[in-house]
């Protein structure tokens, strides 16, 4: 419940993901694009956002299937070069909902499957954040998902900050609260 | 600092550093004649001209800007001491060598202000550089290896800027790995656990970044 008001929580779970009804539902026939009444068939493949999918899961309404992005293809793509995928493209928050989705699925590897990601693609993130300058990086950061790229940012502005103090000597700023006028 | 806005900006920034760098106390020798101050970290003795005396460093820098004294450089400061350092660094390469806590920035604030009491000071400035490269591989170096299940990092002897730059990213990457580590791979049964549990038990509880 601490993540209710947390915003990449609530983004992460608008991400769709396609499930699988056991049961008739009607009245809902909204959500099923392909349906002529107003019910939802059942057996019928619907796209839900994870925050409905996770409680109708919960009550053994639907069946989730796991997006393609953690697929056997995509494994196989983290296998041969983790830093190299384009992770973004795929699915921005693609570890929280891997893990989101290790408790739905019930998938044993998945976990396992993320660690490994993140830490063939932990030590590239650490090199290029600690040595990038302002012109090199966006090609990199524009792999990263948004974890990743909150861990490439506080190891970069760390760098960049150190830098500036290094080379300019202290400097007299203007505390932030002078700059309001009162009226 | 707590209400400057950046809420994803560092605890400190380098100017608070070298700020917090400024309490150390330094010798020197000045060149007028003054009556005690009291401070309120402590009364310094009245000044008489060529006797040393010691200060803080704001009030010597404040003093040797307004040409009123003569800065000694600290011990440490010596090219002997610092090529020593050098040495013990580059020989022992997963410890950090003793050094003033705030090394970085007195050093900076002396060579920057009173550059011409060090005798030998391109060689004093060359190897701190040489001292501050050489630490920071070594932390660099330490951070590769987090990503085995490391719960909790001891570096001893960091001082205080290196502290500072790496602080972000290590509680962040420190963060993630927690987050993915701990509940998925012990709750799933499956291939992946038998391998991982036999690593997982040299591991805990603590695993330290760097030999004591």
């Amino acid at each position: 419940m601490s993540k209710y008001y947390d915003l990449n929580d609530i983004l992460v779970e608008d991400e769709v993901v396609s499930t699988v009804f056991h049961h008739k539902a009607n009245g809902v026939g909204y959500l099923d694009p392909g349906s002529e009444d107003d019910n939802v068939e059942k057996g019928a493949v619907v796209e839900l956002p994870l925050w409905l999918a996770q409680d109708l899961s919960r009550r053994k309404i639907i069946q989730v299937n796991l997006p393609p992005c953690f697929g056997a293809k995509v494994r196989k793509e983290v296998q041969a070069d983790p830093a190299c995928v384009n992770l973004r493209s795929k699915c921005p928050y693609f570890y929280e909902m891997g893990c989101k989705l290790a408790d739905i699925t019930g998938d044993p590897s998945l976990g396992g499957f993320l660690l490994s990601t993140l830490r063939g693609r932990y030590r590239d993130i650490l090199c290029k954040a600690l040595t990038s300058t302002i012109t090199s990086t966006p090609k990199f950061m524009t792999l990263l998902t948004q974890e990743e790229t909150h861990l490439f940012e506080a190891g970069r502005d760390s760098m960049r900050t150190f830098q500036k103090w290094r080379l300019q000597g202290p400097q007299l700023e203007r505390a932030p609260i002078l700059g309001r006028k009162r009226r | 600092m707590a209400g400057q806005g950046n809420a994803a900006a560092s605890l400190f920034t380098e100017p608070e550093m070298e700020f917090l760098g400024e309490d150390e106390t330094i010798s020197i020798i000045p060149n007028v004649r003054l009556e005690a101050v009291q401070l309120i970290c402590g009364d310094f003795g009245p000044f008489y001209p060529q006797i040393p005396v010691k200060v803080p460093l704001w009030l010597g820098i404040a003093m040797k800007k307004r040409s009123k004294c003569r800065i000694q450089p600290p011990d440490w400061m010596s090219v002997e001491r610092l090529a020593q350092v050098l040495d013990d660094e580059r020989e022992a390469p997963r410890e950090f060598q003793p050094l003033p806590f705030h090394y970085v920035e007195i050093s900076r604030l002396l060579l920057d202000n009173a550059r011409e009491d060090f005798e030998n000071n391109f060689m004093v400035q060359s190897l701190l550089e040489d001292i501050k490269d050489v630490r920071w591989d070594k932390v660099e170096a330490g951070l590769k290896t987090l990503a085995t299940r490391t719960h909790a990092v001891k570096l001893k002897n960091v001082s205080a800027m290196e502290v500072n730059r790496m602080r972000n990213f290590t509680v962040r990457a420190l963060q993630s790995f927690y987050k993915h580590d701990s509940e998925d791979l012990v709750k799933q049964t499956g291939l992946e656990s038998d391998s991982q549990t036999t690593s997982t038990s040299e591991h805990l509880p603590r695993r330290t970044l760097r030999p004591r």
